[in-house]
């Protein structure tokens, strides 16, 4: 092939591998510098100049919205997301099925029209893009097409607070609140009502369980990795680290562990409010295939791979990595919401006593050099790479700048061990075996200790199942701790204690009622489903007649309480919750007063004599174990 | 001329600040101590609440309690009888003993009802544990008679006065010093008292909430004042901040918390009406039309020019009050009386006139060798250095007080709120739940709070701050309030302060 030195003929061999185009356009998916607002526009050129298919993600919700056209159903429709949930990939896709021209869409113009059957439907990409007056014709033809004017009808693309924005602005200059104001804000905030002459989709809320794995499938799964076949970079003993990352995504490697663990955490996330937009994940998912430290702006492409098998770096394509964007620039990966949300996991800084001890001692140790092999040797690449022992082996022996966190850093670019430890503990994390006997849980890798329990208590809950004991009695536990600010161990009642005064108090022994912990003739706590919020939530009753009092339970709340139960302070894991939990509580003590007034009220219909007794319950705590009793004190009190 | 105000006291031989604000508001009531004194207008008052006489004042006649203060404050001797070895009868009387010297007007033989309420001494003692752990200030070294429970209901109020070396009680008006009776009345002016009245009577004064029937128990029957008396005076008829008080609280009393826990709210809005009112009436005494702003930094560790521009605006405040004074009497000599009394032949006596009518100053008994202008100058000096005791201290205390003002990491004291101000302002301002930018507007249209761009336009005009600056303040804002559980993010550009005891629908 070629008469110049070995050189040369490496770089031959190696110069145009066949999956090049097909992973450079993949690497624009990536957390690189581009312009946000014209993403879909510079994947089109991307697209058309790498020639290649597009990934494609499920759109569920575009059947519904070319149905609404299709079947002539009147008023019009809003899609409502933040930036990258594919709004305007949802318009363009829905301008298409009804027959618009791509080279229509392409145009300038923000405002388009279509004409279908009858009828004229005017798109708007996107409502910021609009000028003040402009923005307003559309706020106006949409307000008529909602009140009943069938003469256009309107999809527009808007983020939340844009169009909120614009119809207080315009609330303003008319001296009215506009129709649309109600409706939409309802739409976002509290879901399931809908109006039946405007649809709204909220992207935002689209998301799902699902979600993460869609976009890892139509990622990882991609027809275009076909490519690749042959490829001399992954054959002959050596290994492309984009082709061993993609065989550990899509599960032909170590089953489909991994892209369970991670749809937890981002399911996670999303149950405690953090949203991520599908070009987060998208994002995602190419940073977890091609990251790289060393590659340009972090994500590798075929150019790269023969450069890092001559440095033998392949471990820093570790996928484990790439999750959490170790791969970029600190200040790049925590600018990018999905990564500065998954760092609230702490994986990799969170640790046990136990995993540590046998990362670092695991080789040596009689004890742990079994698991050691099992958990950590058998994986050569990613786990215990020559990097990794030699590290570890300097660590051990006490060598100069071996300790350091920024290690030494030298020629090689060596890591310190430190680091490396961190790398291995995300790596556990995602593959640690699931096995509830192992003294070594994944969970326990995260600062979400109990999100295992979570995830078994939202199931229960959902399929109507008995939740867990351990979980409930934890829960009743962490409640009674934080309400009455002692650190008793009840799991079978909640003492519903004021603090006599000021609110803010935080411990109180004078209780006003107790409950028991299982909901009994109507009155007490149950763990259920709330369909709005699709979270498990706490529902209290504090006594006959009253409201219930609802208590969302997101899993930072679980793991405050369960936390709480097992001995942290509460206002040292999260002030918000303990906000939260006292407001709760607030609330509780408006049903007992409630309550209180209810029974005087029946006892003076039923023309009892006030018989002058006054009953306060204190909290006495036994001191030999932990468990809280009412003790009942009597006044009499002159009538 | 005016109407002369009787009840000064001796060393305040006239009447200013009292014309512009009413009689009176006093630095060291703070607003804690405002809502009890009201209380006590309301609780004489509970047959027909919020509604004034016909001579502009309200009369009432509060209660005492002296058995149950006594109890409560002036009674060191439970903890020593409480753990001895003794039968209980022995305890009651060794303690009655220790007890009876030092109590002051708890009337003879009078203690046997504790006896009767209490199955044991260690039962009584707890139950003074619970009572006094509600009290304000309860480790102030205040003297015991100053000293409050939580009102807890009627027989839980009773109001502030002094007990000299002898025994003999007398109000001096140190601590109830009659801003409570200028809130009855600014209440009774609003325009929705008669919703507000009822609603104060029912929820705030049950007999039968536990801990009131705790405190009658220990009280016994109740020991009012030996004379009714006029309330304060109140120089305006009517005013927009009156009804902004009376409507929030409303809004609070409408809230899913219980009485109890609606206190703390209603106390700090108190603090905050009253306060703009006192800038307010300020400012118009002095003929500013400018509205009050408080120019608030949402703390941060770096020091910005939020910072410096919020300390500003506490200065520029608090040398309101002063103007007022000086404007107020200056005043006098654009009066036409004033004229015809200079023009006159004895003008020093004239004018002298026209000021004892005005300001009921000088006295009778001075010599009127001064000369009018002399005479405006001298009350001025006694004004202000007056005014330096008392009312010049009443936006620095009460600003403090309500958590406004705040002197962390700082060398001057700055607006800067805290947690439990927030709070109260989701709690008050909120109704279900609003837009973050709609929030700031709100409280700035109410009560003068700048945080963000929009409400701080004027500050960047006059380029003394950049609106960078101030979006970082209402950013951090935005950080409290999800700390606090009280603000919900849609999205990066979208967020809804919410209010977590909002109530839709009716009442319980």
């Amino acid at each position: 092939m070629s008469e110049k030195a070995r050189d040369g003929g490496r770089a031959a061999t190696c110069s145009s591998p066949p999956g090049l185009a097909w992973v450079r356009f993949l690497r624009n998916y990536g957390p690189i510098p581009t312009n946000g607002n014209l993403f879909d526009e510079h994947v089109s050129k991307a697209l058309s100049r790498a020639k290649v298919q597009p990934v494609n993600l499920p759109t569920p919700w575009l059947g519904e919205m070319e149905s609404h056209f299709r079947d002539g159903r009147p008023g019009s429709i809003l899609v409502a997301g933040t930036a990258g949930d594919g709004k305007t990939y949802h318009l363009r896709r829905l301008w298409s099925g009804l027959g618009g021209a791509s080279s229509k869409w392409a145009s300038s113009a923000s405002v388009k029209d279509l004409i279908v059957g009858q009828r004229r439907i005017v798109f708007v990409k996107d409502l910021s893009e609009l000028s003040g007056e402009e923005g307003d014709e559309v706020l106006d033809g949409l307000e008529r097409s909602v009140a009943g004017d069938d003469g256009a009808s309107y999809v527009v693309a808007t983020n939340h607070g844009q169009i909120l924005d614009r119809l207080r602005r315009r609330g303003e200059r008319l001296h009215r609140v506009s129709p649309l104001r109600d409706p939409i804000r309802t739409a976002f905030l509290d879901p399931g009502v809908s109006h039946p002459r405007l649809r709204i989709f909220d992207l935002s809320r689209a998301a799902k369980r699902s979600s993460m794995d869609d976009v890892l499938t139509a990622v990882a799964d991609h027809p275009e990795w076909a490519r690749c076949a042959g490829c001399p970079l992954d054959t002959g003993g050596k290994r492309c680290p984009i082709s061993e990352n993609r065989s550990r995504v899509n599960g032909s490697v170590g089953g489909g562990l991994f892209r369970r663990r991670l749809g937890d955490l981002v399911e996670l996330s999303r149950l405690n409010g953090a949203h991520l937009p599908v070009r987060d994940l998208l994002a995602l998912a190419a940073n977890v295939l091609l990251g790289h430290p060393d590659a340009k702006e972090g994500l590798m492409t075929c150019s790269d791979i023969d450069r890092i098998q001559q440095n033998g770096t392949e471990d820093r394509a570790s996928l484990y990595r790439n999750v959490f964007g170790a791969n970029l620039l600190k200040r790049r990966a925590l600018a990018r919401p999905v990564f500065r949300t998954l760092s609230l996991f702490g994986v990799g800084e969170e640790t046990a006593n136990g995993l540590d001890g046998l990362l670092v001692y695991g080789s040596d140790d009689i004890c742990l050099k079994e698991t050691f092999a099992r958990l950590v040797t058998a994986d050569c690449l990613y786990g215990a790479s020559p990097g990794y022992l030699a590290a570890q082996r300097r660590y051990l022996e006490g060598e100069e700048g071996a300790r350091d966190e920024e290690g030494a850093r030298d020629d090689g670019g060596e890591e310190s061990f430190l680091d490396r430890l961190a790398d291995q503990r995300r790596r556990l994390f995602f593959s640690l075996p699931a096995d509830p006997g192992s003294p070594y849980q994944h969970w326990g890798l995260t600062s979400f200790v109990y999100a295992g329990d979570y995830m078994s208590l939202t199931d229960a809950t959902e399929t109507k199942k008995a939740v867990d004991d351990g979980a409930r009695s934890r829960i009743v536990c962490g409640l009674n701790r934080v309400m009455t600010g002692l650190l008793i161990e009840n799991a079978d009642r909640v003492f519903v204690a004021g603090s006599g005064g000021s609110a803010n108090a935080r411990v109180g022994t004078l209780c006003d009622t107790e409950i028991p912990a299982r909901k009994t003739q109507g009155v007490g706590v149950s763990i259920r489903f709330d369909k709005t919020t699709q979270r498990p939530c706490i529902d209290v009753v504090v006594a006959k007649g009253t409201s219930p009092v609802l208590l969302d339970l997101t899993p930072i709340r679980f793991e405050f309480l369960c936390r709480v139960a097992n001995g942290a302070l509460p206002g040292s894991f999260s002030n918000e919750c303990l906000e939260d939990l006292f407001a709760f509580k607030v609330r509780l003590l408006r049903q007992v007063e409630a309550a209180r007034r209810l029974s005087v009220e029946d006892a003076e219909e039923e023309a009892q004599e006030d018989s002058g007794a006054l009953d306060l319950s204190f909290i006495d705590i036994n001191d030999n174990d932990g468990h809280g009793a009412l003790r009942r004190m009597t006044v009499r009190v002159p009538v | 001329m005016r109407e002369p105000i009787s009840d000064l006291k001796e060393e305040d031989s006239f009447a200013v600040d009292e014309h512009i604000w009413g009689h009176r508001l006093y630095d060291e009531q703070l607003p804690h101590l405002i809502f009890l004194e009201f209380l006590g207008v309301l609780e004489s008052n509970k047959g027909s609440p919020l509604v004034e006489g016909a001579n502009g004042r309200a009369n009432y006649r509060p209660r005492r309690q002296m058995r149950l203060r006594n109890l409560l404050f002036n009674n060191p001797f439970i903890e020593q009888y409480r753990s001895k070895s003794m039968a209980d009868g022995e305890k009651w009387e060794k303690w009655e003993e220790a007890f009876r010297p030092g109590a002051v007007k708890v009337g003879d033989g009078d203690l046997a009802h504790l006896r009767t309420a209490f199955a044991s001494f260690a039962d009584f003692a707890k139950a003074l544990d619970v009572m006094r752990m509600s009290a304000f200030e309860a480790n102030s070294n205040k003297r015991w008679s100053s000293k409050f429970v939580f009102p807890f209901g009627p027989d839980a109020l009773y109001e502030d006065i002094r007990v000299d070396s002898k025994g003999n009680i007398s109000n001096d008006r140190r601590f109830f010093a009659r801003t409570g009776e200028v809130l009855y009345l600014m209440l009774c002016r609003s325009a929705n008292a008669a919703t507000l009245g009822p609603q104060l009577v029912s929820r705030l004064f049950d007999p039968a909430a536990p801990l009131n029937r705790l405190a009658r128990a220990l009280q016994g029957d109740p020991q009012h004042a030996d004379k009714s008396r006029d309330t304060g005076f109140l120089p305006h008829r009517h005013l927009p901040r009156f009804d902004r008080l009376c409507d929030d609280w409303l809004a609070i009393l409408s809230r899913t918390m219980s009485a109890t826990d609606a206190v703390e709210h209603l106390v700090t809005s108190v603090g905050l009406n009253l306060l703009l009112y006192f800038l307010e009436q300020g400012k118009a005494a002095a003929h500013d039309t400018d509205p009050v702003e408080f120019v608030c930094e949402i703390i941060s560790k770096e020091r910005s020019k939020v910072r410096v521009l919020s300390g500003d605006s506490w200065q520029t405040n608090q040398a309101i009050s002063l103007r007022a004074i000086r404007s107020s009497i200056e005043s006098v000599r654009a009066l036409p009386e004033w004229e015809t009394a200079r023009g006159s032949a004895d003008a020093a006596a004239a004018c002298a006139d026209v000021m004892r009518g005005m300001f009921q100053w000088p006295p009778e008994e001075m010599a009127t060798d001064l000369s009018p202008e002399d005479l405006v100058t001298e009350l001025i000096d006694a004004a202000e250095s007056r005014h330096a005791q008392h009312f010049g201290r009443i936006h620095a205390a009460w600003s403090r007080a309500i958590g406004l003002s705040s002197r962390r990491s700082s060398r001057r004291t700055r607006y800067a709120p805290n947690d439990r101000l927030l709070k109260t302002l989701v709690v008050t301002v909120v109704e279900g739940r609003m837009e973050f930018g709609e929030f700031l507007r709100e409280i700035h249209r109410r009560y003068g709070i700048v945080v963000g761009e929009a409400e701080g336009a004027r500050l960047v005009r006059e380029n003394l701050v950049d609106q960078e600056a101030l979006n970082d303040n209402a950013a951090r804002l935005e950080a409290r309030l999800l700390s606090l559980g009280l603000l919900r993010r849609l999205s990066d550009s979208c967020s809804f302060v919410e209010n977590p005891f909002y109530r839709d629908g009716d009442a319980t």
